[in-house]
């Protein structure tokens, strides 16, 4: 069986592409979340083995939420998805416990790649 | 020889050992096996002995000595470490630290050192007595097993203890593919991976660097590793995106002097003038660029654009020059929570973040009295004895966490703290009774509720925790960073704890500005803290509790309209008028002016408001015209 990720962004146009690349490459997505706080909380429930992260989110944002999710599981797999020009951002993210980014606009290939060398 | 030249560079060079010093007797006291502690503290014990004996400064380098002698008995083996020891060897820290400051003055250390040096000396001989009664077997070196874990090497994959040392040092570069996205946050990914396998230092450029767009996508560092290259390699590679890793033994100590060579010190006095000075010219090129507009002279509008861009190049040098990372104030609180919590029968855990986060020399200067203020609050108010924290269902340990963060052009310094947070309900009977406010409220919001305590004269020790006798001093914590152009946020939950937020701009010196109009006077809005401008007339107006307030995405934005305000005559009426959206932390307000005058560079000149001058303003500068102008308070405004 594939492994089970996470998908969370704001926006439903961009979680249903992300979860199209990753069904298509055969990984199981078991949840998605909209907002930085039901992350963590769909995390707790959930243990994925890989989480996608947007940076920007209501109601505590993506960095915020990597926090949380490694203050519990400091080996938890988060990949951010960023915009260009939030480099700072994605700094803070991988201090945050962060494993690895992709950037906006994806391109699926980019992502699948980001995707393996986070599950390792 | 004349030594006195070397003075300065002793007390600077002494300090920083003194501070290491604080460091490492902290991380040894946490782990008395530790052994990488104790070879820290002699050494910078020992090298502080040899600097204060060339300098003849022969009463401290005789407590060095004696300091040394102890923590060489330990080193040995032949005296086992007791909690007394750290005690006095704390105290000896604070005496040598004292006596550096004396000895360039010409004074010899206090009384108490010889009391302290007596006490070294015989805890030293009281050691070995008992180690040659147990026999030749040394106290330390059986015992330490595998629990030793140095401060520095925590990240330090298992090895025994000494071989931690024996690991050999790589030099690693490594460059990003330049068509790679974010080359920064790549490079710090690999970073990262490398932390795995060893210690890391000399990380070049700076992990602050690496949010910076125009990061050249190269990154050096050095790591102290048990892994072979090839490892390492592959590791840094797995982090994606990786065009070339170097990977070259480290060679020994001799270079490393010669690189530290192209490094000098410079007297803050002097960054201080230079500043000064890049400032001036600022205000010189913003004239001269005015001067240059209205000129048809194609040469000097030449001149006048090539100089600008010059001084833009100057002034962002001497910034950077001045950029010291908060760590520099951070570090003294592991020394300072723990004599408070003990001081105070606490339990504190003291967690630093963001460490790296660089700010304006001076700016941090200002910070750290504010944050000492706060962290005796936090300790003293809000974190609870042990005893009544384990009967409120908490950890006997309280938690603060100090941290640091970037936000657009601000630096924001959080002092939190789990302990049982303010009493609102007590500060609002007090301030009803003070007549601060209406008898009719029935709670305070955490931002009125920093509006009382932070009035000066406002008591408040008796009232938030019982603790009476000092003040709680929120006063001066506001004042101070509300001087340097910042803002202060509280929030508190009542058993849950308290959080100070300190925002503060990352320079003082010079401030991107913008320039309005109200009636026939200019004001200048510092810009970190605008976050939009719109048109008055293309905003719907409503109503938020009794204050007018306009709709910007549909979020209700209470007005304030400068002219009223600041009680200006000749305002305009009405029509299409800007305004200008301020920020701070979550708050914001709608500033309504007559006009937009654009953007400028001001250097903010100190200000010292006469007495019942309203607190709408921060600061007073000189504008591009030669014009005084009075620089608004974002922060007062919201």
């Amino acid at each position: 069986m594939g492994h089970t990720v996470l998908v969370c962004d704001d926006a439903i146009f961009m979680r249903t592409m992300i979860a199209d690349i990753l069904a298509a490459a055969g990984y199981e997505v078991i949840g998605e979340a909209e907002t930085g706080a039901q992350a963590v909380q769909k995390y707790r429930e959930l243990k994925p083995d890989l989480v996608t992260m947007d940076i920007v989110m209501p109601d505590m944002g993506g960095i915020d939420a990597v926090r949380e999710i490694c203050k519990d599981d400091p080996d938890a797999k988060v990949l951010m998805c960023s915009a260009m020009g939030q480099q700072a951002l994605v700094v803070e993210a991988i201090q945050a416990g962060a494993k690895d980014f992709v950037v906006k606009p994806f391109q699926p290939s980019r992502v699948l790649e980001a995707v393996q060398r986070v599950l390792g | 020889m004349d030594l006195a030249k070397y003075a300065a560079l002793f007390v600077s060079e002494s300090r920083e050992h003194l501070q290491a010093c604080n460091q490492l007797l902290l991380a040894w006291e946490r782990d008395p096996e530790a052994t990488a502690p104790v070879e820290g503290l002699f050494r910078a014990v020992h090298s502080l002995k040899g600097m204060a004996a060339t300098m003849g400064f022969t009463p401290l380098a005789e407590l060095a000595h004696r300091a040394e002698n102890l923590l060489d008995a330990v080193r040995g083996g032949r005296l086992a470490v007791k909690p007394e020891h750290f005690e006095l060897l704390f105290r000896s820290v604070d005496e040598l630290e004292d006596g550096v400051s004396r000895a360039t003055t010409g004074k010899g250390l206090r009384a108490e050192a010889a009391s302290l040096v007596k006490a070294l000396d015989a805890a030293v001989k009281r050691g070995e007595r008992g180690a040659a009664t147990r026999g030749a077997k040394g106290a330390k070196g059986a015992e330490a097993g595998e629990g030793a874990k140095g401060a520095e090497s925590a990240k330090a994959p298992e090895g025994a203890k000494d071989a931690k040392d024996e690991r050999p040092s790589l030099d690693v570069k490594i460059t990003v593919r330049p068509d790679a996205l974010l080359r920064g946050a790549r490079a710090l990914l690999a970073l990262r991976k490398a932390e795995a396998l060893g210690a890391v230092s000399r990380v070049t450029p700076q992990v602050s660097e690496l949010e910076r767009e125009d990061f050249d996508g190269r990154l050096a560092f050095r790591i102290r590793t048990g892994a072979a290259p090839s490892e390492v390699d592959a590791v840094i590679r797995s982090a994606g995106d990786i065009a070339g890793v170097a990977i070259d033994l480290a060679s020994d100590e001799a270079t490393v002097d010669a690189t530290a060579l192209r490094q000098i010190r410079i007297d803050l006095a002097r960054l201080d003038v230079l500043m000064k000075l890049a400032g001036e010219l600022v205000v010189a090129r913003n004239r001269l660029v005015e001067l240059a507009r209205g000129s048809t002279d194609p040469e000097l509008v030449q001149v006048g654009e090539r100089i600008s861009r010059l001084v833009g190049a100057v002034q962002a040098e001497v910034l950077e020059a001045r950029l010291t990372p908060v760590r520099e104030v951070f570090d003294r609180f592991p020394r300072v929570v723990r004599d408070l919590a003990r001081d105070l029968g606490r339990q504190v855990r003291l967690e630093v973040e963001g460490g790296d986060i660089e700010l304006d020399r001076a700016v941090l200067d200002e910070v750290a009295d504010p944050l000492v203020h706060l962290v005796r609050n936090a300790i003293d108010h809000g974190i609870e004895p042990p005893r009544d924290r384990v009967k409120a269902g908490k950890t006997a340990e309280g938690r603060l966490r100090l941290s640091a963060s970037r936000e657009r052009n601000s630096v924001a310094i959080r002092v939190a703290d789990d302990g049982r947070g303010i009493d609102r309900s007590k500060i609002l009977a007090k301030a009803k009774a003070d007549g601060l406010v209406d008898a009719a409220a029935e709670t305070l919001a955490d931002d009125q509720l920093l509006r009382i305590l932070s009035r000066s004269g406002f008591s408040t020790a008796a009232v938030v925790s019982g603790v009476s006798g000092r003040g709680v001093g929120v006063d001066v914590v506001m004042t101070r960073i509300r001087q340097l152009g910042g803002a202060v946020e509280l929030v508190t939950e009542a058993g849950q704890g308290t959080a100070f937020v300190l925002r503060v701009p990352l320079t003082l010196a010079i401030v991107r500005s913008l320039l309005v109009q109200v009636g026939a006077e200019r004001y200048v809005v510092p810009l970190n803290y605008v976050s939009e401008t719109i048109e008055f007339s293309a905003t719907p107006v409503t109503a938020l509790g009794d204050r007018e307030a306009l709709v910007i995405r549909e979020q209700p934005v209470p007005t304030v309209h400068l002219h009223r305000l600041l009680n200006i005559a000749g305002a305009a009426t009405a029509g299409r008028r800007p305004v200008l959206v301020v920020q701070v932390g979550e708050r914001r307000s709608a500033l309504v002016v007559d006009a937009l005058l654009g953007q400028q560079e001001i250097v903010v000149e100190p200000f010292d408001a006469p007495r019942g001058m309203p607190g709408w303003f921060s600061g007073a500068t000189i504008l591009a015209d030669g014009a005084p102008a009075l620089i608004l308070d974002a922060a007062a405004l919201v």
